[in-house]
């Protein structure tokens, strides 16, 4: 169906001028230009097949030979400016912005160093991530790294891998890439809005916050104060929310173009899709370095589901205090003394 | 050299059922859930199938199929040492009960217990075994008796038990239908059992008779995993009822004894007997049902029941308590769990005869108190395993809760009709 | 593209016979050590516990639903999702019609392919991400439970990047990741897609004797 009305469009774009002479069709849309004197070249009417082109070439519509049709578009002029904006600044600034977040994670490393348990651990576990919210951590983290290494192949593949292996297995990594990128967004979305719901309660910004931006986080070596998520732990859950909105609202437009009636809407999207990954890239590198290697027993709370007590007040020591007080209360009364339930 | 007569005897266990067990395992780790020792220690090592590690070590060393292709690659575990099999005793004996529920959760439907049991027999033939179980089968094997209890205790007890009740009850009667046996803990803590049964044998005419020579079901062999122990222990039953040619052996209110007796008895003395075995619970519904128990009144106290693994789960008799307490109790209410996805006392498969578990055995009867916690008020726990009622009881008062448990039997006994009765209505009907 | 035509020809041969043979092989080993006739007095009969068993097992007793829904849910996404792009899906038909069975049957229209996959590849991470988030998990695997995963998250993930259908090495590239992932399966604990038949049928044979199916 797609493809017949697009045979059918290129058809009518070769003819369409010379028939808009020829057809008893009604006048074009735009002004016809006064004849003055015969227009230059072999052209039929009274328009120079330059100018014509022209017209086509700026994106006018015209009446196409069949009524039916309506008047058309031909030559899509917003496709160049979509395309010298795409390959432009964005694939510039947004490729300028993922080595910048690459190289700052690199620095704070290298000046930081490994965030240690200043207290030593206690050996005491307090429960932190329940087996559903650490599946859900690590399915959208999962997706996400997918999509990401397929969504910058598609996006600067052909500045950094075309020149390297060859147009011929670009071809096959590019059609890879996009089909990975495609079978797996909608993944991402499901993922998202149940971390969306999952995680959202915790990650409502609060008064202790604020003290934590005033010390700027312990990020420098100070302590500041946090309840289960810190300034930065939530700044980035949010902008990893919002944006991921976005791609995926953008995403399904591109997933599926019939949506939507003009290109505009799909040109917007893959601008507004590549940015708003540009801008999550970064930062989640350096979630995951703070997350794994940057501080020591932080991983812990993802894979055993429990962190070391020391490590709780050192980070979070609002929601540590609340947590430890919880289970006092729920210690078992008697002379026998069963261990706390086993976490779900 | 302990460890090898482990690895030999793991080689030689291993059958196709067990290999099929082991082969498909997924590792889902939802067997789990099911254990109560796992869910009260929330500790990794006491995933049921982690329990049995030497054992699938050394199948897929020795007896699995790749094994010798594995073996030239040097893709085998390393051969199980007896290090492996100390750290593992606990796992193996303290903190598995064979209570079987891991296999109602298994995706494969393994038979995790089964496996436990195999896993025992080689750490039996390494003599890794705990002290407590060891002393037990001595005993056992010396006495008669595992707790001890010698032929003169039963006949004082017996004869105790028959001035009480009033019904001469005759030890070692040739001819009689039904030969009672007794798990040891009945004999030591529970004996009422023999009073009520002969109460309400009785009033049902049933020939029966206790034997001298065999009068406990307790298997403590099947328990620790040591064929030979069971075997003899199983022998001593089946020569005495064979003597006595009776036509059924009652097995009693004792969960293993149970599977000892009537499922696994046959295979370990490798023939069929020449008597039936019948669970006592069985035995009452089907008198039950014939009519032959005629019982008044009822008890008006918010009862529950808990089912013993080895006679619901793993014994296929799960309707039979229910009828029983449904005549005899107005307030019997179920926990959740009942029937054969019911939790285990935490003291079966040998874990009550073995000190060194204690800890662990109190800490799983946690899982229990939250189902009868979950009920509200219940005024007694009516069970049939002596076993479990012993360790029912303990932990009971160790928890510092208040809560009489009851056997099913003498239940039944203590609302049997009352002789006079009986014997008015007779007359009404000759009137 | 010599290397393609060895990935289409003679590997897949080869792949496939060792799948064939080292499956039965396998089954037939285990079956081979055999099982003592049990001498007891059954209360019923054991097939129908076996064939009880084998249904039963699809979902675990009803007690357990609330601590098992995670595993389960993602157990039964990836499990479903596999089979159907495994057989319903227009590539595989049309491959197993021509180059194994020599009849192929109605394949599902492309989006609900394309959904399947999207499901077994959320069920395979979850399970997979499941198997080391948690203690007890990790307590329990071994090599083979991380090789078995990631062989078939490759072959899957290969597969889904030859969507395009428009590329020879790329579907080479599937190709091949799926004839090693034969090759492994007989080998590994990914046999138990034949083996649950066995333990369930077990399990189901010696306790239906008794009367229950546990």
């Amino acid at each position: 169906m797609t493809r017949t009305f697009v045979w059918i469009l290129l058809l009518a774009g070769f003819l369409a001028g010379p028939l808009s002479v020829i057809a008893p069709l009604p006048p074009l849309a735009s002004p016809v230009i006064a004849a003055e004197g015969a227009p230059p070249g072999e052209s039929l009417g009274n328009e120079s097949d330059a100018d014509l082109w022209r017209r086509v070439r700026r994106g006018e519509s015209f009446m196409l030979s069949d009524p039916r049709l309506g008047a058309a578009v031909l030559v899509q002029s917003e496709g160049e400016e979509w395309r010298s904006i795409r390959n432009g600044p964005v694939s510039r600034y947004g490729g300028i912005l993922v080595l910048v977040g690459l190289g700052a994670v690199i620095l704070f490393a290298l000046l930081r160093g490994k965030v240690k348990i200043e207290g030593g651990r206690t050996g005491r576990r307090i429960p932190r991530f329940t087996m559903l919210e650490r599946s859900i951590h690590w399915f959208v983290a999962a997706v996400f790294i997918l999509l990401a290494i397929s969504g910058l192949i598609i996006l600067f593949g052909r500045y950094i891998l075309l020149p390297v292996i060859g147009p011929s297995a670009f071809g096959a990594v590019a059609s890879a890439a996009m089909q990975g990128h495609n079978l797996f967004g909608p993944l991402f979305i499901v993922g998202l809005l149940v971390m969306l719901f999952a995680y959202a309660l915790d990650n409502i910004f609060q008064a202790a916050d604020a003290k934590w931006i005033i010390k700027g986080g312990n990020l420098f070596g100070g302590h500041a104060p946090s309840w289960k998520y810190n300034f930065g732990e939530k700044t980035y859950f949010w902008l990893v929310v919002m944006t991921g909105l976005v791609l995926s609202v953008t995403g399904i437009l591109m997933e599926f173009p019939g949506l939507v009636d003009t290109m505009w809407y799909l040109q917007v999207s893959t601008i507004v899709h590549a940015t708003a990954a540009l801008l999550v890239i970064p930062v989640a590198m350096g979630h995951i370095y703070l997350g794994s290697i940057g501080v020591e027993g932080a991983l812990e709370g993802m894979t055993e589901g429990t962190v070391d007590e020391n490590w709780a007040r050192e980070h979070h020591d609002l929601w540590a205090e609340k947590v430890m007080r919880e289970m006092a209360e729920d210690e078992p009364k008697g002379a026998a003394k069963p261990a706390p339930g086993a976490a779900e | 050299m302990t460890a090898a007569n482990a690895v030999q005897t793991f080689i030689d266990t291993v059958d196709a059922a067990a290999a099929s067990y082991m082969e498909a395992c997924v590792h889902c780790g939802q067997c789990a859930r099911a254990c109560h020792f796992y869910e009260t220690n929330n500790d990794p090592r006491l995933t049921p199938i982690y329990k049995i590690e030497p054992l699938i070590k050394t199948y897929k060393r020795h007896k699995a199929p790749f094994a010798s292709l594995r073996r030239a690659l040097g893709l085998v575990p390393a051969e199980i040492t007896e290090d492996e099999l100390n750290e593992w005793s606990e796992l193996v004996y303290d903190t598995c009960t064979m209570c079987g529920r891991c296999t109602l959760v298994c995706p494969m439907g393994i038979d995790v217990a089964a496996l436990v049991r195999k896993t025992r027999e080689g750490f039996v033939a390494a003599g890794i075994v705990p002290e407590g179980l060891t002393g037990a089968a001595q005993r056992a094997l010396d006495i008669g008796s595992p707790l001890g209890i010698k032929p003169e205790t039963l006949r004082k007890i017996v004869d105790e038990q028959s001035q009480e009740v009033g019904i001469p009850i005759e030890l070692d009667k040739v001819g009689a239908d039904y030969l009672v046996v007794l798990s040891a803990m009945e004999l030591l803590n529970f004996y009422e059992v023999i009073g009520a049964l002969a109460r309400i044998f009785k009033q049902a005419g049933v020939s029966w008779t206790i034997s001298t020579e065999a009068y406990e079901a307790t298997n403590i062999g099947i328990q620790m995993g040591d064929k030979e122990v069971a075997r003899t222990l199983v022998g001593r039953i089946v020569d005495a009822a064979e003597k006595l040619k009776v036509k059924y052996v009652i097995s009693p209110e004792c969960g293993h004894a149970y599977t000892a007796l009537k499922w696994e008895g046959p295979n370990l003395v490798g023939r069929p007997y020449d008597f039936k075995v019948v669970h006592i619970l069985e035995f009452l519904d089907q008198l039950q049902r014939e009519g032959k128990i005629r019982t008044k009144g009822k008890d008006t106290r918010r009862v529950t029941y808990h089912d013993p693994c080895q006679i619901v789960r793993r014994g296929g008799v799960v309707k039979q308590p229910r009828a029983i307490l449904d005549t005899v109790s107005d307030g019997f209410v179920e926990m959740s769990h009942a029937g054969v996805a019911n939790i285990c006392c935490g003291g079966g498969g040998g874990v009550s005869s073995n000190p060194r578990a204690e800890d662990y055995r109190l800490r799983a009867f946690a899982s229990k108190k939250k189902q009868i916690d979950d009920l509200g008020d219940i005024e007694a726990l009516v069970t049939s395993c002596a076993n479990c009622r012993n360790v029912i009881e303990e932990a009971i008062d160790e928890y510092g809760m208040e809560l009489p448990v009851i056997g099913l039997v003498e239940l039944l006994a203590d609302y049997l009709e009352p002789e006079s009765d009986a014997g008015e209505k007779a007359k009404l009907a000759e009137a | 593209m010599i290397i393609v035509e060895i990935i289409e020809g003679p590997l897949w041969y080869l792949a496939a016979t060792v799948f064939v043979v080292g499956v039965l092989w396998r089954i037939i080993g285990i079956l081979r050590l055999g099982r003592r006739t049990d001498l007891s007095v059954p209360r019923a009969a054991a097939i129908p516990g076996a064939v009880k068993a084998l249904f039963r097992h699809l979902l675990p007793h009803h007690s357990f639903y609330n601590k098992t829904k995670l595993h389960l849910f993602a157990g039964y996404l990836f499990h479903i999702g596999l089979f159907v792009v495994l057989f319903f899906a227009a590539p595989h038909i049309a491959f197993l019609e021509e180059r194994v069975l020599g009849f192929g049957w109605e394949a599902m229209p492309r989006w609900a392919f394309i959904v399947s996959a999207q499901a077994a590849f959320a069920g395979l991470i979850l399970l997979w991400f499941r198997r080391i988030a948690d203690p007890t998990m990790r307590q329990i695997s071994d090599a083979d439970d991380h090789v078995g995963s990631w062989l078939t998250f490759i072959a899957m993930l290969t597969g889904c990047l030859a969507l395009q259908e428009s590329n020879v090495s790329l579907r080479a590239l599937h190709m091949l990741s799926v004839e090693i992932w034969l090759i492994y399966f007989p080998f590994s604990r990914l046999m138990h897609a034949f083996t649950f038949v066995l333990s369930r049928g077990y399990t189901g044979i010696i306790y239906g004797r008794r009367g229950v199916t546990p």
